[in-house]
């Protein structure tokens, strides 16, 4: 099956994930007290095995990275990753726990708490559009360099929804790149839903 | 929240931790599996504020994992690998692990939006946690003895001579040592057969003598001439080893090469006549004796044969010593290039020779030994000089006793000198 969209199919998930991500700033804001904007300067639909040239392309090669995995099962299952520079989850565990200096369990609890309402709120529309339900997983996170993130697991999914997001936390910057990952079957509900609001756009 | 006889009857038998706090954080349901854990009986909690009973729970998260939940209408979850456990809960399963405390995961859903409250389920992950730990020292020593393996390997490329083999004799890699060797570029080894680097000096047999062994499955090394890229002349001791794949079935070759060319060459130094190039005297005693062994396996007879080169000293006399040599060298080119690849000849000394011909009969060796002397009576030498040779030449059998055989011929020579030269005598 081919993965790629066409132009008038990438548009309207843009428009989809600009929505899930309105609500995720607003969660955001609400649940975090706080700040700012999220923005999705690139949405884009890619193969899962030019995954790795793709982080390559935005990543170095000598950083530590924060990778947050979270799985989601159902009619739209898949997996979704959370990459976040070491130096970005320090400013957001800064922000979450309103401290200066702070633990290794707070970064990792603050990294899993942006993860996962990103992911809940993005699959949760995703799934929303498409009439399914989804289960949400309890996300795992890991230390490592960029040349790690895509594995043997990774490579199993065949195609990968790329959201490259930043998300302004007060003045400072931090940068995440949300990748998610899906099977065929489920990329072709999606397909078939875009396809289905172009019409309705159109008719 | 009112939780019903049977929810709490199903809830208590599950073997995982179940709490239901309100909205004001007190805990309105305590599963048996938490009352058996913690010693906590549901009597001493119900009603309760958990923060109250469990000081070292940090509120502040904890009351914003619980607004997540209610705001995304979806589970939060907490760090399955934190160090704190949101519930303290000492292990009571003997394990050969260290972790002491129970690895919780936690996640928190919402379970009646109207009344906020929420239902905290606590997993034991700790076998999984300790599996991982461990895992995660393996990955680390596998990665160790990896870049170990990488170095190993970078030094093997650059000082050893391989290369891996397919079954067809292709070559798949070679090391960089290999290439050096040969004077080829990597990229114009790949992809060619491995008989490239052979030469023709490789006796017939021996490849199908090695392929025989390495498609078997067994290692083969030998001595073998190979030839470089500018057509240099190489010896090396080759060794082929057979590689097997996870099933056993076999996969490629190895093959290791050691330079042996300086050890051949001063080998052939003991073994030659520095003139003539042809075996020395020490190689055909040795030869000679050895074949007095194999010669008691067989009942066909071999010829001993002594070639002495008529008026030598007169040639050397009137011509001088160049031309004597250039004539020793024409006439023992002669005499090698005419022999079968079994039969053997060498310089005795001064202006003598011997042969050996293997299983012949009597008029066999004469009928050589006849063709040699024309050959060399009509052969081109330096100065316009023609010169004839004399043959002394006998059988030896199983029973002969090597000196003796050797004075027959040399009788034979005697005889053939008196009798006028330039001719053939057999005894």
């Amino acid at each position: 099956m081919s993965f790629a969209f066409n132009e008038d199919q990438l548009d309207i998930l843009r428009e989809v994930m600009n929505i899930s991500l309105g609500e995720t700033t607003a969660n955001i804001a609400q649940l975090l007290g706080a700040f700012g904007t999220m923005h999705i300067p690139e949405v884009d639909i890619i193969s899962s095995k030019d995954l790795q040239a793709f982080i390559g392309r935005d990543l170095s090669p000598k950083e530590d990275y924060h990778v947050t995995k979270q799985l989601f099962s159902g009619h739209f299952g898949g997996e979704v990753i959370f990459i976040i520079s070491k130096e970005s989850s320090l400013n957001l565990a800064k922000n979450m726990f309103q401290a200066p200096t702070t633990t290794e369990d707070e970064i990792n609890d603050s990294v899993m708490e942006l993860t996962n309402i990103v992911t809940s709120t993005i699959v949760s529309r995703l799934a929303a559009e498409l009439d399914v339900t989804v289960q949400f997983f309890a996300p795992t996170s890991a230390i490592m360099k960029c040349v790690e993130i895509v594995d043997e697991e990774v490579l199993s999914y065949s195609t990968v929804i790329v959201l490259k997001t930043i998300v302004d936390f007060q003045d400072e910057n931090i940068v995440g790149n949300i990748f998610v990952l899906t099977k065929d079957e489920a990329i072709q509900k999606l397909k078939d839903l875009l396809d289905k609001k172009l019409e309705e756009l159109f008719a | 929240m009112e939780v019903s006889k049977d929810i709490e009857t199903l809830l208590d038998t599950l073997e995982s931790g179940h709490i239901i706090l309100d909205g004001d954080y007190k805990v309105t349901f305590w599963n048996r599996w938490l009352c058996i854990n913690t010693q906590i009986d549901k009597r001493d909690i119900l009603g309760k504020d958990l923060f109250e009973i469990f000081p070292s729970i940090d509120a502040a998260i904890l009351k914003r994992k619980i607004a997540t939940s209610f705001l995304l209408s979806t589970p939060t979850f907490y760090d399955s690998n934190r160090k704190e456990p949101l519930i303290p809960i000492k292990r009571n399963k003997v394990t050969s692990g260290s972790l002491e405390m129970m690895q919780q995961q936690v996640t928190i859903s919402p379970c009646n939006m109207e009344q906020k409250a929420v239902m905290i389920n606590i997993y034991d992950i700790s076998e999984v946690h300790e599996a991982k730990i461990l895992l995660a020292r393996q990955m680390k020593k596998v990665k160790a003895l990896n870049t170990l393996l990488e170095s190993q390997q970078d030094l093997i490329d650059k000082n050893i001579i391989m290369a891996r083999v397919s079954l067809d004799g292709t070559m798949v890699d070679v090391s960089s040592k290999l290439c050096n060797f040969f004077g080829y570029e990597k990229e114009e080894l790949l992809g060619e057969k491995i008989s490239l680097l052979g030469s023709s000096k490789i006796p017939e047999g021996i490849f199908s003598e090695l392929w025989s062994r390495v498609l078997g499955g067994e290692s083969w090394s030998g001595e073998l001439a190979n030839l470089t890229k500018k057509h240099e002349l190489k010896w090396v001791l080759l060794k082929i080893d057979p590689v097997f794949d996870g099933d056993g079935k076999l996969k490629e070759f190895s093959a290791f090469y050691s330079d042996i060319t300086n050890k051949k060459l001063l080998e052939e130094l003991y073994i030659r006549d520095p003139l003539t190039k042809i075996y020395n005297r020490a190689h055909f005693d040795k030869h000679f004796n050895s074949l007095f062994g194999d010669q008691r396996k067989t009942s066909t007879p071999s010829a001993l044969v002594i070639i002495d080169i008529d008026h030598f000293k007169k040639i050397n006399d009137t011509y001088g010593h160049q031309t004597g040599d250039e004539a020793l060298i024409v006439v023992a080119s002669i005499l090698e290039h005419s022999i079968r690849s079994e039969d053997m000849v060498a310089r005795w000394g001064g202006e003598e020779f011997v042969m050996l011909l293997k299983n012949v009969s009597k008029d066999e060796a004469i009928e050589i030994a006849q063709k040699l002397r024309s050959k060399i009576k009509e052969a081109n030498f330096a100065s316009s000089l023609t010169l004839t040779c004399s043959f002394g030449l006998t059988l030896f059998g199983s029973s002969d006793d090597p000196i003796e055989s050797f004075k027959r011929a040399d009788d034979a020579l005697y005889e053939a000198k008196n009798g006028g030269r330039d001719r053939v005598v057999f005894k």
